[in-house]
């Protein structure tokens, strides 16, 4: 599992974390039964404290994305689904950030939105550029 | 265009329990107040962050709950005993790095010195202890007087972590340390947080490398708190806002928080507000302002809003 925190970020390195999980499931590369990694190695690659990573899992594991198996570790939950939940749940919150820096700018949706069409044209048949940055 | 407003955050973190606790605590060199008041709580597992500029009392601080300076006046609990008076036994709890980078005797190795630490700690961790200085390359062999700043500092760390204390007070720690060092030492203390139950009291001047680890802040200033809480606290109340606002727009009357720092251009403000996020754009908003963005600050960001309110009071 690929994190990379950003301090500059308006959001809490759990939320970071969290998003971070949500994001490999919908992107395929976790899946359901998959084992996170444990909370003392996750904290010592991120050089966080051990307890924001606690957070985060615990915070997953109230949402029915993770499950918490004592002494075994925590473990992407059997049922999850990405495609009608986390797909979504993601999508607004990437949403909400284009938003918030829009606004930022002194623009307003519809500049937002031409400025995504126009730029999705342009792109066509290479839709995952983003996924290289 | 800047102009600063005088702000004290919360200081009381409430009942505790606490690891360190200090009441009133002062302490004078000649005419020179290092200490003037200072209300400390550390709250027990806490990573506790000291900020503030030279001479604002950090070291004197750490040293003093150390029982290495004698205090003057006030009270003092380090793991519920008073290093006033019992020093030794105090010292004996706690994982010390110094901001003097001299350790041991000059003609001590430094495999010698680990093993001097070993005796003196009956909770010393030998294969922790191996562990650690295999990570930093440290070379037992090495003469004291012979390590160089960054030698020094990985091996005053590994005799800080290596008896596993309750309590680690750390100032400056990652002072002196090459990048690479830097990056391995926060991966460390990751690690020791995650397999021993500690308290860390952590003074720097680069704040920005371990506030990923940090949970609590203090802000010093001339001997006192300006500010004590919780890293989430001070997340969500401290915020900075950017909002246009009309031609010679004087501020709202009312705006239901507390400014601790006002800058921007004629038309554009950027002010640093603690209190209620809604309450605060509501006040803005109403006064004509059009706010654009509201963010949380980083520890840095706090402490420098904070600081140089202070300094144009």
């Amino acid at each position: 599992m690929k994190i990379r925190l950003s301090h500059a970020d308006g959001r809490p390195l759990y939320v970071q974390i969290m998003d971070a999980v949500r994001s490999g499931l919908v992107r395929g590369t976790l899946r359901p039964q998959d084992p996170l990694p444990s909370v003392r190695d996750l904290s010592s690659s991120l050089r966080v404290n051990p307890r924001t990573v606690s957070q985060a899992y615990a915070a997953l594991e109230r949402d029915g994305v993770v499950q918490v198996r004592h002494g075994k570790g925590t473990f992407v939950a059997p049922g999850v689904r990405p495609e009608e939940k986390e797909r979504p749940r993601l999508a607004r919150e990437v949403a909400r950030r284009a938003l918030a820096d829009a606004s930022r700018s002194g623009l307003a949706l519809p500049d937002l939105m031409t400025a995504l069409r126009e730029l999705d044209r342009d792109s066509h048949g290479d839709g995952r550029k983003e996924d290289g940055r | 265009m800047t102009d600063t407003v005088t702000a004290t955050l919360p200081i009381d973190l409430g009942s505790g329990p606490f690891a360190v606790t200090t009441r009133g605590l002062a302490r004078r060199f000649g005419s020179v107040r290092a200490l003037d008041g200072l209300d400390l709580q550390v709250p027990e597992g806490a990573v506790y962050v000291l900020v503030g500029p030279n001479g604002a009392g950090k070291s004197t601080l750490i040293r003093t709950l150390m029982g290495l300076v004698r205090y003057q006046a006030g009270a003092v609990s380090v793991l519920g005993r008073d290093p006033g008076d019992r020093g030794a036994e105090v010292r004996s709890g706690i994982g010390y790095v110094p901001e003097d980078y001299r350790v041991g005797y000059a003609w001590m190795t430094v495999g010698r010195l680990l093993e001097h630490q070993a005796v003196y700690h009956p909770s010393w961790d030998a294969e922790y202890a191996r562990e650690l200085r295999a990570r930093y390359d440290i070379d037992p062999g090495r003469k004291c007087h012979t390590l160089s700043k960054g030698q020094s500092r990985r091996v005053q760390l590994v005799l800080a972590l290596a008896h596993r204390p309750p309590l680690l007070l750390l100032d400056e720690p990652t002072d002196g340390l090459d990048h690479v060092v830097r990056d391995e030492t926060l991966s460390i203390l990751s690690e020791h947080l995650a397999d021993s139950p500690t308290t860390v009291v952590i003074s720097t001047h680069r704040v920005y490398e371990v506030e990923p680890l940090v949970d609590h802040v203090g802000v010093l200033s001339e001997g006192r708190l300006l500010g004590q809480l919780p890293r989430d606290e001070l997340r969500g109340g401290l915020l900075r806002y950017w909002a246009d606002v009309p031609e010679g727009w004087t501020g709202p009357g009312e705006l239901g928080g507390r400014v601790v720092r006002r800058s921007g251009a004629a038309r554009a403000i950027e002010w640093t507000v603690w209190g209620d996020r809604d309450a605060v754009t509501r006040g803005l908003s109403q006064a004509g302002a059009a706010v654009r963005e509201v963010a949380p600050l980083s520890v840095d960001e706090a402490a420098v809003a904070l600081l140089s309110g202070r300094k144009a009071s």
